[in-house]
């Protein structure tokens, strides 16, 4: 589910209260237990809600999200505990004193009173960590802080809660001891074991949505950790993908923008010292001198080259085509390496390309008459954020009444057209935009359109008139004769 | 009735020759534009479709430029971040022929709906107009000989090094398609020559005018014909023909020339030029004359005639050359002097004499870019010299002119190249006729029947004979000349002597036997695949390596590509400011203006001595004393090549002579040369470096911690092959920003002034002092190793 | 040599007379003695480059003496004369504030020790140290000229000018030999047109010129012209090593291979099917032929040893 962005009107609340009010008797919490996965560029949040109907039929469980935490989300999905299937999940609305939103989540089944079910909120926050020291040199670690609330807050009475908070390696240089939390716990609020800092157990909390608890309960925790990969971030993604049924090909072609996020590097860089850590295989954390890209199979002619031509740094493994449909466990492998290491702060632009068969990803289907083809969104790169994505579908010259199924919304889409070789109209072109994309979102375009034969036919017509045109040109101007006068 | 050496199909008509014949020639040309286009194609097999050395970069950027916003923006383009912060109105000092043409061609495929890539047409231009040179040499040298000459000289040219030394795949400069417009000019020119119509004079005129909007060697056309038509004067060649084509050519061209920006008034101000227009009148003059003289028949007015033209050419010479004192006339220009001797140019401009291209040329890079061609060459002249018609004379002439002038530089082996492949093929086909040619003379009596034997009899007459070389037998046979002395010397001189338009005879001429015509031909055809050999190792090896990415080889044999200029270029874009201003030698500043896309501040385009002098004195004195001279000049970054670690021969400090030198040029009391050399005068780098030397801001961002790189080993410099100081050198006001892979581009970025106001010595020693006492343990450690 | 420490001696106490006066007096007498050119012991050289001199100077470090084996010295003296002879010219106000003088090695050899100089000549200008012609940047140190251009006066003169208070009018002196002979040739020419005129219009005479300079000039004789290269390296080899290098006898060699094999074309080409008898042709043209190859393969091998990457060979 992409990331909302919109606050509610007030007249929305005057509805709200009521229906808050009678929403806060049906349910129950008797436990909420919250796993934050610390990382670079992207933090996984796991919430488990185990939930008890205080009355019958009571279908609709409510989340509450505060602002900054739902800013930084860019993923949200609820599950039932151990299915599959996605909970259907709304706003209904905002608190605006408390900055509250509210996410209705339907269950399948309406419970019985005092039936228990387990939730599962799986959220994905982006940029929600931020280097700290903001800078360090070259041989230096790279530490980072997550700041977050202590308490998970819910319209509901709360039997107990904890969370987990987990740091990728046990180095943690800080994190906050909450005061003033008698009315919940009596020993120790936060202990430590290893990489896992676990606040609570909090027992028997209140409603936690109200203005006044926020106000006086609700306390913010910092985490001050060692993060030991680079924080990747892709400020822009451009993805071209022209399908061309004349050469059975689709060609897919990215445009990235990549940045170092964690701490700047401070003083310069030394040649001289990147070579000799590099050498004892210890290169610092927050330098990223490559990245190891999964492709699809069976490609052929990859290129990567940036403003100023080929660069020739990079090893790939292709595997061979897999034929559609069947499940691919393959993948061609690129380790993709930048001109020059991109250390803390730095940039690095460049293009990535590559032809696959179009019978690996595209479909006829004969009794509409139409064509189907998957275009992935993007090529997940692994614990990267992807702040700007703009993917460019180019259909077959003359295709017709053509639709497009994106696996989750984009904040804008817009239809085009686009000439390249030997066109004589254009060729029909999707754009979708989207932000914040992060490993979680590597789903699947399709798009559906018709091809009529005599589009196929123009490009062979183009090109033979232009060779006769040639041909007729070179006739007259051999029998034509243009002197003044004749010589004798 | 004629013997033949062997048979010919006899029931040929006359149609058909010709038809077979023209379908060939046409074949013939279109192979020879593949050859020429192919064989310039190894740079983008070996690496990649990318610009090559250094001018092209700025010449791409341009056409960039010319392609985005048009011609008019490009026209009165004003670059400031070139020589910042003079900036550099590029408009009005490029030849902007190169970039028109390239512009056009993108326009044109563009509105084909070809989207094209600007870079491709960039770099594949010059070997497209390579196969239009050859077309053109092609036509040339029909007019001097015939077809059969004209296809052997295209194919010479198509894949001679000398040529494609200049035109590989992505060296995108002037020169691409200059030579092209030289022989399309000169075969007009001949052209109009010989017809005496005004219309190929004039169409000569706008090629000359595409020249000089092409490249600045235009001035070799422009010395060129007023030589050739003054010596066709002096020859009493005076004709109607050669006043047509010569009036119409120069008075069209030299308008047309004109409205070059960069050109300007030059053609009637500059002594360049003064041949070209002292010719014109002295032609009007004598065409005056002869018009008189046609009219008037008395002996004493046409000698008091012949007086006046003489004088009236005198004061003219005398006008032009007091004109010169005077002033309105600019002198020759220091670099046209330089051509004349280039001690001038070591002495007065040594930006001129640093290049290496402006070096004089030995011989065996004349060997290598004209290999066989080189010794057909002179006796292609001789052959000009037996029928001297008027284009022949031409061809004299620029054989002469160029071969010196192809001494003297080696670039101009360039000019060269065309008239060696003309005068070559023309020796070469003079050859192949003579011995294709079956028509046997008649042997004296005593001999006729050792000649009988390996003639075979075939009652074919002379008329049908297919090929086009039998019909050029028929006017050999007719021209052969009948001065019959005896013994092999006689005949030298007579034959030799015999021109065509010399007296004709009965003498006979021709080859007898089969046996004697196949070792001849088959030496020819040896040499032919021989030098097709050649060329190709040449172009391979020598000739094909786009100097901005080196290849090396791995162990395994496999090609391994060197790329730290592009990284470092590349990092300067992406990590640095948009306005941060980049110093480094001349040499980079187009590579770092079109690839990092950086302010510099000098840059190939060395109009301006004291900018690069002052780069030279920052780079060649101490840090105490350039830091001053890079701050006013605001620099944020200093860019040095350094091939020390992997042997890259051609870095800054094999270059930095010259820089002390420009130097010193303007600074003489502040720069000396002598000062950089050891006591024993070497050019050292190791211990026994003069201070000056080690003082020196190119060897101090050189060699800085260099050493460290080898730990405890001792530091080698594998250009300079010697030992590199232990302890390296210290930098107080620059600290290191960027090093590239193996350590080729190092950058800089000079230190701002300091907080506290202290000198930055003195602050860094302070800071030192510092980190020092917090590393106690590890400087002690160091006392006791 | 080991007079001098005892003739110095001898002239200690004259020395301490002369001390008494005045140093720039003292100077511009010794100047004006011989020739311009002082000519200095360690004392006077110390008295010249004073620390508060007013005066600039021009000194050259020098060994004459035919023992010290020194045969640029000799070939340098001449010119260092001439245009201190040139300066001597100079109103005096100018003149006196610029001296050349000149250090033998042997009557100085504490003062080359003292500077470390171990190479001779050498030409060092004092600047003045002190007064109105102090140099504006205060330098005080010696500039060394760079004998880059050669030993002659001229460019000496050129270069020192920068230093003197105005240009030291040196002129080169005119070479009346050469003139004459320019002259005498005119004559001759004018002379003996009439009979010579024949030979003039004759085109022969021209192509054999036009074949002469082709030859010459593609054989790389500008090379050795401009690069003033030897005739042949040491130990009498004549191939210069290396690519871009050549001697003199190279290029006559190269000169004359292409002249041998270009003649031989045109022997096959326009005089051999001139021979009327058809046994003596045949032996033309395959002499031709043959040495067409074997000079070929001569011009080839030639170019392997200079171009040591060539891979191409054909008979040798």
């Amino acid at each position: 589910m992409a990331r909302w962005r919109f606050n509610l009107p007030l007249l929305l609340l005057a509805a709200l209260q009521p229906w808050l009010a009678l929403a806060e008797h049906s349910f129950e919490n008797t436990a909420i237990v919250r796993t934050v996965e610390l990382g670079g560029a992207l933090v996984h949040v796991t919430t488990t809600y185990a939930i008890k109907a205080l009355e019958d039929g009571s279908s609709v469980y409510t989340l509450a999200i505060p602002r900054d935490e739902h800013q930084k989300t860019s993923w949200l999905e609820v599950k039932i505990k151990g299915q599959s299937a996605i909970l259907p999940l709304d706003l209904v609305g905002q608190d605006i004193k408390t900055g509250i939103l509210y996410y209705a989540a339907e269950l399948p089944k309406p419970l019985k009173l005092n039936a228990t079910t387990n939730l599962v909120v799986e959220t994905v926050q982006t940029h929600a960590t931020y280097p700290w020291p903001a800078e360090a040199g070259q041989k230096d670690p790279q530490s980072l802080k997550y700041e977050t609330e202590l308490l998970v807050l819910s319209p509901y009475v709360t039997a107990v809660q904890r969370t987990k908070i987990r740091t990728p390696s046990p180095q943690v240089h800080s994190f906050t001891k909450p005061e003033g939390l008698e009315a919940f716990t009596l020993e120790d609020p936060v202990t430590k074991s290893g990489a896992t800092l676990t606040y609570g157990p909090y027992k028997n909390i209140p409603q936690s949505t109200s203005e006044d608890f926020v106000e006086d309960k609700q306390k913010r925790v910092t985490v001050h950790y060692e993060c030991d990969f680079p924080v990747i971030e892709i400020s822009k993604l451009t993805r071209a993908a022209e399908i061309s049924h004349w050469g059975a090909n689709l060609n897919i072609e990215d445009n990235i923008v990549l940045h170092n996020g964690g701490p700047k590097l401070k003083g310069h860089f030394s040649r001289l010292e990147h070579q000799s850590s590099a050498y004892f295989g210890r290169s610092p954390p927050h330098v990223i001198p490559g990245m190891t890209l999964h492709l699809p199979a069976g490609i052929q002619n990859v290129y990567y080259y940036d403003f100023i031509g080929n660069v020739s740094t990079s090893r790939l493994r292709t595997a061979p085509s897999v034929p559609k449909g069947s499940p691919s466990t393959q993948f061609s492998v690129l380790e993709l390496k930048p001109r020059y290491p991109v250390l803390g702060g730095w940039n690095y632009s460049f293009t990535l390309g590559w032809d696959s068969p179009l019978r690996d990803s595209a479909g006829y289907d004969s009794k509409t008459g139409k064509w189907v083809v998957a275009i992935p969104v993007m090529t997940p790169i692994p614990s990267a954020v992807i702040d700007q994505a703009e993917v460019k579908i180019v259909l077959p010259e003359g295709a017709t009444d053509f639709d497009f199924y994106p696996p989750f919304p984009a904040s804008m889409n817009e239809v085009a057209s686009h000439i390249t070789y030997l066109d004589t109209i254009g060729r029909p072109t999707i754009t979708l935009h989207y932000n914040q994309l992060t490993d979680k979102h590597s789903g699947i375009i399709y798009v559906t359109y018709r091809v009529p034969f005599s589009a196929h036919m123009k490009k062979p017509l183009a090109v033979a008139t232009a060779f006769i045109g040639v041909f007729v040109l070179a006739l007259t101007w051999r029998r034509v004769d243009t002197r003044i006068q004749r010589q004798k | 009735m004629t013997t033949k050496a062997y048979a010919l199909p006899s029931d040929l008509s006359p149609a058909t020759v010709t038809n077979t014949t023209s379908l060939l020639r046409i074949i013939a040309l279109a192979f020879i534009s593949g050859a020429a286009i192919a064989s310039r194609l190894f740079a983008v097999i070996n690496f990649e479709s990318i610009i090559h050395e250094f001018d092209p970069w700025f010449n791409y950027r341009a056409t960039r430029v010319l392609v985005a916003d048009g011609f008019y923006e490009f026209w009165n383009w004003f670059d400031p971040t070139a020589w910042y912060p003079l900036g550099r109105v590029v408009g009005g000092t490029v030849y902007p022929g190169l970039m028109a043409t390239s512009g056009v061609i993108y326009k044109i495929l563009h509105a084909l709906n070809l989207p094209v890539d600007i870079r491709n047409i960039c770099v594949l231009l010059a070997p497209g107009f390579s196969s239009l040179t050859a077309w053109s040499t092609y036509m040339f040298t029909k007019e001097l000989k015939d077809e059969s000459a004209g296809l052997l000289a295209a194919a010479f040219i198509g894949i001679v090094p000398g040529y494609i030394s200049r035109s590989v795949a992505g060296s995108y400069d002037n020169e691409a398609i200059a030579i092209f417009l030289l022989m399309f000019t000169f075969f007009n020119w001949i052209k109009a020559l010989k017809t005496g119509s005004a219309f190929f004079g004039t169409i000569a005129a706008l090629f000359y005018f595409y020249m000089v909007a092409a490249w600045g060697g235009y001035a070799f056309i422009t010395n060129m014909i007023p030589l050739h038509a003054l010596a066709l004067l002096l020859m009493g060649r005076y004709s109607s023909r050669l006043y047509v084509a010569y009036s119409s050519w120069y008075a069209v061209g030299t308008l047309a020339s004109m409205q070059v920006p960069f050109v300007g008034f030059q053609p009637v101000r500059t002594s360049e030029h003064m041949a070209a227009l002292g010719v014109f009148g002295l032609l009007q003059i004598i065409a005056f004359a002869e018009l008189v003289r046609s009219h008037v028949s008395s002996k004493q007015f046409q000698t008091l005639l012949y007086a006046s033209v003489i004088g009236l050419g005198f004061l003219g010479t005398l006008a032009i050359i007091g004109l010169t004192y005077k002033g309105w006339i600019a002198p020759w220009t220091g670099r046209f002097y330089s051509l004349w001797d280039t001690g001038y140019a070591k002495k007065y401009i040594p930006i001129i004499a640093s290049v290496s291209e402006h070096q004089p040329t030995a011989w065996p890079s004349f060997f290598m870019d004209l290999q066989f061609l080189i010794f057909l060459f002179p006796a292609g002249v001789v052959m000009c010299f037996r029928e001297l018609r008027d284009e022949h004379v031409f061809v004299i002439i620029y054989a002469i002119v160029a071969s010196y002038f192809a001494g003297v530089m080696v670039r101009l082996m360039l000019t060269l190249t065309p008239v060696v492949c003309v005068a070559a093929a023309i020796a070469f086909s003079t050859v192949l006729d003579t011995y294709i040619n079956p028509v046997e003379p008649e042997a004296p009596a005593d001999e006729a029947a050792s000649s009988e034997v390996n003639s075979v009899a075939s009652d074919v007459t002379n008329p049908s004979t297919p090929t086009p070389v039998s019909k050029k037998s028929k006017k050999a046979v007719k021209d052969s000349s009948a001065s019959s002395t005896t013994g092999p010397f006689g005949d030298l001189v007579a034959s030799v002597t015999s021109g065509k338009s010399g007296k004709k005879g009965e003498r006979s001429f021709g080859v007898f036997g089969l046996d004697t015509r196949l070792v001849v031909i088959f030496h020819a055809i040896g040499m032919l695949i021989f030098f097709v050999w050649h060329c190709t190792w040449v172009t391979s090896n020598a000739y094909s390596s786009p100097s901005v990415v080196l290849a090396s080889s791995n162990p395994d044999g496999s090609q391994h590509i060197i790329d730290d200029f592009r990284e470092a270029y590349y990092w300067l874009r992406q990590n640095t400011p948009e306005t941060a201003v980049v110093m480094s030698w001349w040499d980079y500043g187009y590579q770092i203006a079109g690839m990092a896309d950086r302010p510099t501040l000098v840059d190939n385009n060395t109009w301006n001595n004291t900018h690069i002098a002052t780069v030279g004195k920052a780079m060649s004195s101490s840090e105490e004393v350039a830091y001053p001279i890079l701050r006013k000049h605001d620099v944020d970054y200093v860019l040095v090549i350094f091939g020390g670690l992997i042997g890259y021969s051609g870095d800054d400090i094999n270059k930095f002579l010259w820089m002390v030198r420009i130097a010193q040029g303007v600074w003489p009391d502040e720069i000396q040369e002598p000062n950089y050399f050891t006591r024993k005068g070497e050019y050292k780098i190791d211990d026994e470096a003069s201070p000056t030397m080690k003082n020196s801001l190119m060897y101090k961002m050189s060699y800085y911690r260099y050493a460290e790189l080898f730990g405890g080993g001792q530091a080698l410099d594998r250009v300079r092959g010697q030992q590199v100081p232990k302890t390296g050198p210290t930098l107080d006001y620059l600290d290191e920003a960027f090093t590239s892979e193996n350590w080729i581009v190092r950058i800089y970025e000079v230190k701002k002034e300091d907080l506290l106001g202290r000198d930055l010595k003195s602050a860094n020693a302070f800071a030192q002092g510092k980190k020092r006492k917090r590393t106690k343990p590890a400087s002690r450690r160091k006392a006791l190793l | 040599m080991y007079l001098l420490p005892l003739l110095s001696f001898l002239l200690l106490p004259l020395s301490f007379v002369v001390a008494k006066e005045d140093p720039h007096a003292e100077l511009v007498k010794l100047a004006a003695a011989n020739k311009g050119v002082i000519p200095l012991d360690e004392r006077v050289y110390n008295l010249l480059t004073s620390p508060k001199r007013t005066w600039s100077s021009s000194v050259q470090f020098t060994a004459l003496d035919p023992k010290r084996r020194c045969s640029p010295c000799k070939e340098f003296n001449p010119s260092f004369n001439q245009v201190a002879k040139a300066w001597q010219k100079v109103p005096a106000e100018q003149r006196d504030t610029h001296f050349f003088a000149s250090l033998d090695f042997d009557n100085g050899m504490a003062v080359f020790q003292k500077l470390g100089m171990q190479s001779a000549p050498i030409v060092h200008v004092y600047p003045a140290a002190e007064g109105p012609r102090k140099s504006p940047s205060g330098k005080t140190s010696p500039f060394t000229y760079d004998f880059s251009y050669g030993f002659e006066a001229g460019p000496l003169a050129e270069s020192l000018s920068q230093h003197t208070p105005v240009p030291i009018p040196y002129k080169a002196p005119i070479d009346w030999g050469r003139w004459a002979t320019v002259a005498a040739f005119g004559v001759i020419f004018a002379v003996t047109l009439r009979f010579i005129a024949p030979i003039l219009q004759s085109r022969w005479t021209w192509a054999a010129g036009t074949v002469l300079t082709i030859l010459i000039m593609t054989a790389g004789h500008m090379f050795t012209r401009i690069r003033g290269a030897p005739n042949s390296g040491p130990n009498g080899q004549w191939i210069a090593p290396g690519y871009q290098n050549q001697f003199g006898q190279e290029t006559q060699v190269v000169a004359m291979t292409y002249g041998l094999l270009g003649s031989a074309i045109l022997m096959l080409t326009v005089v051999t099917p001139y021979t009327s008898s058809p046994r003596r042709q045949r032996a033309q043209v395959y002499l031709w032929s043959f040495v067409i190859f074997i000079m070929y393969s001569v011009l080839v091998s030639l170019f392997r040893v200079k171009n040591r990457g060539y891979p191409f060979k054909l008979l040798l």
